[in-house]
C-alpha cells in the first residue's frame, strides 16, 4: 500500500478583478499505487484545479499559497520547469474532457503520437510508429495502420477519445489523470470508454485519478472516492463505503439528487437548495453549512475536523460526526421530500385531447453543394436526418425524445417548430398542419408554443437584463401589458428573486439562467413547450430544481412538453411517453415506464443498460453495446441497427423491419422484439 | 477540391470582368473628349472623324465595350498615345521590377514580423512584447515615403553605404540587389508591424486552446509546441493577410518607385496620369487587378490546403 501521490495542506488562490478567489483550501489526500481514485464535485468545487496544480499547468493568475504534492519522493509543486516537463507525459499523463478541442486539429495522430514519444531516443521512428499503431489497436480503433495518418476531425467522438487514451498510455505513465473522460460522449460510448479504462488499468497496473461530476461513472470505475465541495474535501473513502454509508450531509444529498439512482419513476426529484457559496470569502465554519438541512449554530462558526467513520480510511468533515459531542447521527431527510402528486391522478381529469400529431415527417440535408454533386455525378446529394417519424402528444403530457448525438432528435424538434423545411409528412397542431405554413402564418401560432434552448446562458442575449429578456416575448408578438407586473409574475413562477430582474446573463449561475429561459418560454402561457436538453450543463443538485419546476408548471397550467435529451435518467423522471431515435428513425415509442421496465428494441435495451448506476455493487461485467452509430451517408442494409445488435439474425441483415405494435400499445421497429 | 477550385476561378474571372466594366464606365464618365485630348485642340473635324472611326469611338458605348473586352482577351491593351508602342510590351517591361520589389519587401517583413509576433505572444507583457508593440504601431504609422527619405538620408547620403536611385545595371544581378535593399526596406517596414501584430493576436488565441494545454501536459518542448502546434494554426489568417498585402503592394510601391527612381507599375501609372496617357493607365490598372485577384486566390487556396479540416470539406 505505497502512496504514489501524497498531497498535503494545499491552498490555491486565483487573482481576479473582483478580489482573490480561494479556489482550494486545506486539501489533503493521497493516492495509493495501483488504485483508481475518483474526485467528485460539482462545478466550482475545485476538482480540476487540483489536477492543474499538481502538474503546474495552472492559469497565470493562480497562486499556490502553501502545500506539498509528494510524487515518488519528489515535491511536484517545487519542481522547476524542466523537471516538471520531464514528469509530464513521462510519469504523469492525461486524458482530457473534450477530445475534439484537446487534440491538435492540424497534425495527424501519427505526428502527435510521435511527438509524445520524443524522449524515447532508443526507438527508431519506425518503431515509434509501430508502437503507436499497436496502442491504437489496443484501445479498439479499427484499421490503425491507415487511420493513424488521419486527423482528429476524421474520427468520431468515441474514436477520438479512444485515441486520446492511446496517446496518454503510450508513455506508460505511473499516474494517469482522466479529466471528465466521458462527459463529451454519448451513453453507449461512455460505457465503452469506462470498460476500456478498467481493462487497461488491470493490464498495466497504472494508478488512475479520475475527475468527474458523474456519480455513475465514478461508481463504475473507481476504488476510492474524494468528495469535493466549494474548494474543500468533505469526505474520502473506499467507493463501497461512501456509496453505501455516505456520512457527510453533502455526500448524502448529492447521491440522492442523481436521477439514475431512483429506478422508479418519481415525479419529484431531490435537490440541494441554495447556491454554492462565494469563494471570495473564506468560510468561518463548515463550507456546506449554508445549504445543509442539518446545520446547527456550531456549524457556521467553527471549522469541522475530519472524523474517521470506519476502521479503514473513510473520513468525513462534519461536526455532526464528532464522537465527543453526542449529536444525532446525520441521517439526512433529503430523500424524503414529499411527493405531492401521484402520476396516475394527474391525467385522470384530462380529456386526453390530441395536441400534436406528427405523421411521417422526413427531413433531408444536402451533404454537398449542387455543383460538386454534378461534377461527381451524384443525382441525390442528400441524407435523411429524420426518416418518416410519427409521434403524438396530448395536452398536459410529456414526451421524451431520446437518442445519441446525430440521431436526428433535435432536427425533428426543429422541424415541428417550422425551423427546418420538411421534405414530406405533416405535423398537425390543433388541426393545422405546421409543415405547410409559411413564417407569417406561423407567427401567431408561436404564441402557443415555445422553445427552451440547449445552452442556458448562451441562448440569452448578453446585453439584455433579465427583465427585458423576460418581457421580450410580449414585445415580439406586440402584446401591450404592464411589463413590470409581467416580469414580476414570471419571476415568481420560476422562483427567481425579484432583484434578479436588473441582472445580466453573465451574472447568473447555470441554474438561474435556465430559470430565465423557462420564464421566457412561459411568458405567453403556451400550451406546448419543446425543451432541448433542458438540464445539459447543469449540476446534479440544480437539475432537479429545473425538472421539478417544469413538472409543477405542467400541473398548474397543463403544458405539454416535448423533451429532447440524450440523458435517459432525466427523461425517465419527467416523461409519460418515450420515443427512441436511431439514425433518424423512431425505433421504439410508447409508455415511458413500460419501455424502461421491459425494453422491446435491442437498442433501447442497450441504452437502458448503458446508464452507469451510482452503485458500485451494480458494476457491469459486459458491455451492453458495441460499435458506433453508422454514418447517415452509408446506412446499413436491412435493419439499420443490425451491425450493433447482439440478437442479430439472418433476416435482420437483408429485410428492413416494419413497425410492430405490442400488446401494451408500444410501437417497435424490429423483426424480433424482446417483448410481445 | 476540384469543384472548389473551379468555383473560385470562375469567381475570379467574374471579378476581373466587373473590374473592367467599372474601369470602362469610369473612364467614359470623366469629362473631356478623348479625341481632342489625343489629337490636340487644333485637329480638323476630318482628322477627328477619321481618328474616331479608327478607334471605334463613333460606335455606341456597349459596342465599344465588346470590342474592348475582345481586345483584352486577345492580349491587346492598345498603344501608347505618344510613342505608339504596345501597352502590353511597356507594362511587361515594368512589371518584373514591381514584382521583385513587392516580393522582397513582403518577404523580409514576414521573416522578421512573424517570429517577432510569435515571441511576443509566447511571453505576453514581457519587455520584448512591449517593445514589439511600440515598434509595430510606429512602423505602421510612419508613411513609407517618409521612411524612404530618411533611409536615403541615413544610409546613402550620411553613411554612403547604398545607392540612392535607379534599379541597377540590367544583367548585373549583384548591382540590382544592391539597388533593391533600400526600397525594399522602406516598403516592407510597415508590414513588419502589421504582421507582428496579426501573428501576435492569433498566436495568443491559439496558445489558450485546449490542445496547447494538452501538448504541455504531455511535456513537449516549448519549441515544438510554439512552432509545430501553435504557429501552424495561427499562421493561417496571416497568410491571407500576406496575399492581400502583396496585391496591395503591386500598386502601392508607387512612392518608393518615385523616390528611388525605380521603374515599375506604380511609377508608370503616376507618369501616365500626369501625361493623361489613358491606354497605358487602363492597361496598368487591368494588370494590377488581374495580379491582385490571382494572388488572393493563391493565398486562399494555400490557407484551405494547409488546414486539414477545411481541406476535407472542399
Amino acid at each position: 500500500m505505497t502512496k504514489l501521490l501524497d498531497v498535503k495542506n494545499l491552498n490555491v488562490d486565483f487573482r481576479t478583478p473582483l478580489g482573490r478567489v480561494h479556489a482550494l483550501r486545506d486539501i489533503n489526500f493521497s493516492i495509493t499505487k495501483g488504485k483508481i481514485v475518483g474526485i467528485v464535485g460539482e462545478s466550482g468545487s475545485g476538482k480540476s484545479t487540483i489536477i492543474w496544480t499538481i502538474t503546474q499547468l495552472l492559469a497565470k493568475n493562480a497562486i499556490v499559497k502553501s502545500g506539498v504534492a509528494n510524487f515518488n519522493g519528489m515535491d511536484l509543486l517545487k519542481a522547476d520547469n524542466d523537471t516538471i516537463r520531464g514528469i509530464r507525459g513521462e510519469k504523469i499523463s492525461m486524458v482530457f474532457q473534450d477530445p475534439m478541442t484537446s487534440q491538435s486539429p492540424v497534425l495527424t495522430y501519427a505526428q502527435q503520437m510521435n511527438d509524445i514519444m520524443y524522449r524515447k531516443n532508443e526507438l527508431s521512428s519506425q518503431e515509434k510508429r509501430e508502437k503507436a499503431i499497436a496502442m491504437m489497436r489496443r484501445v479498439g480503433i479499427p484499421d490503425p495502420e491507415s487511420r493513424i495518418d488521419q486527423y482528429p476531425h476524421q474520427f468520431s467522438g468515441g474514436m477520438r477519445q479512444r485515441a486520446g487514451i492511446a496517446m496518454s498510455m503510450l508513455v506508460e505513465p505511473s499516474l494517469l489523470i482522466a479529466d471528465e473522460p466521458t462527459t463529451a460522449l454519448d451513453v453507449t460510448m461512455e460505457a465503452q470508454i469506462i470498460h476500456l479504462i478498467r481493462e487497461l488499468q488491470k493490464e498495466t497496473d497504472t494508478t488512475i485519478m479520475v475527475v468527474s461530476h458523474n456519480l455513475g461513472l465514478i461508481a463504475e470505475l473507481c476504488d476510492e472516492v474524494i468528495i469535493m465541495y466549494a474548494g474543500e474535501i468533505l469526505e474520502t473513502g473506499k467507493i463501497e463505503e461512501i456509496y453505501s454509508n455516505p456520512s457527510h450531509p453533502y455526500t448524502q444529498a448529492l447521491l440522492a439528487c442523481d436521477p439514475a439512482r431512483e429506478s422508479k419513476k418519481t415525479r419529484t426529484l431531490s435537490v440541494i437548495p441554495g447556491d454554492i457559496p462565494d469563494s471570495h470569502i473564506k468560510p468561518k465554519g463548515c463550507v456546506f453549512a449554508s445549504r445543509c438541512e442539518l446545520a446547527v449554530q456550531h456549524c457556521r462558526t467553527e471549522k469541522p475536523e475530519n472524523y474517521r467513520i470506519s476502521r479503514s480510511n473513510h473520513l468525513a468533515k462534519c461536526h455532526l460526526l464528532d464522537p465527543k459531542k453526542p449529536l444525532p447521527k446525520p441521517q439526512s431527510n433529503f430523500k424524503k421530500i414529499p411527493k405531492t402528486k401521484i402520476s396516475s391522478e394527474r391525467f385522470s381529469h384530462k380529456d386526453k385531447e390530441k395536441l400534436l400529431k406528427v405523421n411521417n415527417i422526413r427531413v433531408q440535408f444536402p451533404i454537398m453543394t449542387k455543383l460538386k454533386a454534378k461534377l461527381k455525378g451524384i443525382n441525390d446529394p442528400y441524407v435523411d436526418a429524420v426518416f418518416n417519424a410519427s409521434l403524438s402528444l396530448e395536452r398536459g403530457e410529456t414526451l421524451g425524445l431520446v437518442g445519441e448525438s446525430g440521431s436526428g432528435k433535435t432536427t425533428l424538434g426543429r422541424a415541428i417548430l417550422g425551423l427546418v423545411r420538411t421534405k414530406s409528412g405533416s405535423a398537425e397542431y390543433n388541426g393545422r398542419d405546421l409543415c405547410q405554413l409559411n413564417s407569417r402564418e406561423f407567427k401567431p401560432l408561436r404564441r402557443n408554443m415555445a422553445m427552451m434552448f440547449q445552452d442556458p446562458v448562451g441562448s440569452l442575449s448578453p446585453r439584455q437584463t433579465v427583465r427585458s429578456l423576460m418581457v421580450e416575448p410580449f414585445k415580439i408578438h406586440g402584446i401591450e401589458k404592464n411589463y413590470d407586473e409581467e416580469a414580476k409574475r414570471l419571476c415568481e413562477t420560476v422562483r427567481l428573486p425579484e432583484n434578479f430582474l436588473s441582472r445580466y446573463p453573465h451574472e447568473l449561475s447555470g441554474g438561474q439562467a435556465r430559470r430565465v429561459g423557462v420564464a421566457r418560454a412561459l411568458a405567453l402561457n403556451p400550451e406546448f413547450i419543446i425543451a432541448d436538453e433542458p438540464t445539459a450543463g447543469l449540476d446534479v443538485s440544480v437539475q432537479g430544481e429545473i425538472l421539478n419546476l417544469m413538472n409543477d408548471l405542467q400541473d398548474e397550467h397543463g403544458i405539454a412538453y416535448l423533451v429532447i435529451s440524450h440523458n435517459l435518467p432525466v427523461v425517465r423522471h419527467i416523461s409519460d411517453k418515450l420515443a427512441i431515435m436511431y439514425l433518424g428513425r423512431l425505433i421504439e415509442t410508447g409508455d415511458s415506464a413500460n419501455i424502461f421496465e421491459k425494453p422491446a428494441h435491442p437498442y433501447t435495451e442497450a441504452l437502458v443498460n448503458g446508464i452507469p448506476q451510482p452503485d458500485p455493487k451494480k458494476r457491469r461485467k459486459l458491455l451492453s453495446i458495441e460499435g458506433e452509430i453508422p454514418s447517415l451517408t452509408s446506412r446499413p442494409l436491412g435493419c439499420e441497427f443490425h451491425p450493433r445488435c447482439k440478437y442479430v439474425q439472418k433476416k435482420c441483415k437483408f429485410d428492413p423491419p416494419s413497425i410492430k405494435t405490442l400488446s401494451d400499445g408500444r410501437e417497435v421497429l424490429c423483426h424480433f422484439p424482446l417483448q410481445t | 477540391m476540384w469543384s472548389y477550385l473551379l468555383k473560385r476561378i470562375l469567381l475570379s474571372v467574374l471579378i476581373v470582368f466587373l473590374a473592367i466594366l467599372a474601369l470602362f464606365i469610369t473612364l467614359h464618365s470623366i469629362p473631356g473628349d478623348p479625341i481632342s485630348i489625343a489629337l490636340g485642340p487644333r485637329a480638323t473635324p476630318e482628322i477627328q472623324a477619321e481618328y474616331a472611326a479608327r478607334m471605334h469611338l463613333d460606335k455606341p458605348l456597349y459596342h465599344q465595350f465588346v470590342i474592348f473586352i475582345g481586345n483584352v482577351l486577345k492580349g491587346d491593351l492598345g498603344n501608347d498615345l505618344f510613342s505608339n508602342r504596345s501597352v502590353l510590351l511597356i507594362l511587361s517591361e515594368q512589371l518584373p521590377y514591381t514584382i521583385v520589389l513587392a516580393v522582397t519587401a513582403i518577404g523580409w517583413s514576414a521573416l522578421i514580423g512573424i517570429p517577432l509576433g510569435c515571441l511576443s505572444a509566447v511571453k505576453p507583457n514581457s519587455l520584448l512584447d512591449k517593445i514589439t508593440g511600440i515598434v509595430s504601431v510606429g512602423t505602421i504609422a510612419i508613411p513609407s515615403f517618409l521612411v524612404s527619405i530618411w533611409a536615403i538620408l541615413i544610409f546613402s547620403v550620411g553613411l554612403k553605404w547604398l545607392p540612392v536611385i535607379g534599379a541597377g545595371e540590367p544583367g548585373d544581378f549583384g548591382d540590382q540587389i544592391y539597388h533593391l535593399i533600400l526600397p525594399a526596406f522602406a516598403v516592407g517596414l510597415g508590414w513588419v508591424g502589421y504582421l507582428a501584430r496579426m501573428v501576435r493576436a492569433s498566436m495568443l488565441e491559439v496558445m489558450s486552446e485546449n490542445y496547447i494545454r494538452s501538448a504541455n501536459a504531455f511535456g513537449l518542448k516549448s519549441r515544438t509546441i510554439i512552432f509545430k502546434y501553435a504557429l501552424k494554426v495561427a499562421i493561417l489568417p496571416t497568410i491571407t493577410l500576406i496575399g492581400v498585402g502583396f496585391g496591395a503592394l503591386l500598386s502601392g510601391t508607387v512612392f518608393a518607385e518615385i523616390i528611388f527612381s525605380r521603374p515599375g507599375i506604380g511609377k508608370i501609372i503616376y507618369n501616365m496620369v500626369l501625361a493623361r496617357n489613358f491606354p497605358v493607365i487602363q492597361g496598368a490598372v487591368l494588370i494590377t487587378i488581374g495580379m491582385y485577384v490571382i494572388v488572393t486566390l493563391i493565398a486562399d487556396l494555400a490557407v484551405s490546403w494547409l488546414d486539414p479540416r477545411v481541406r476535407d470539406t472542399l
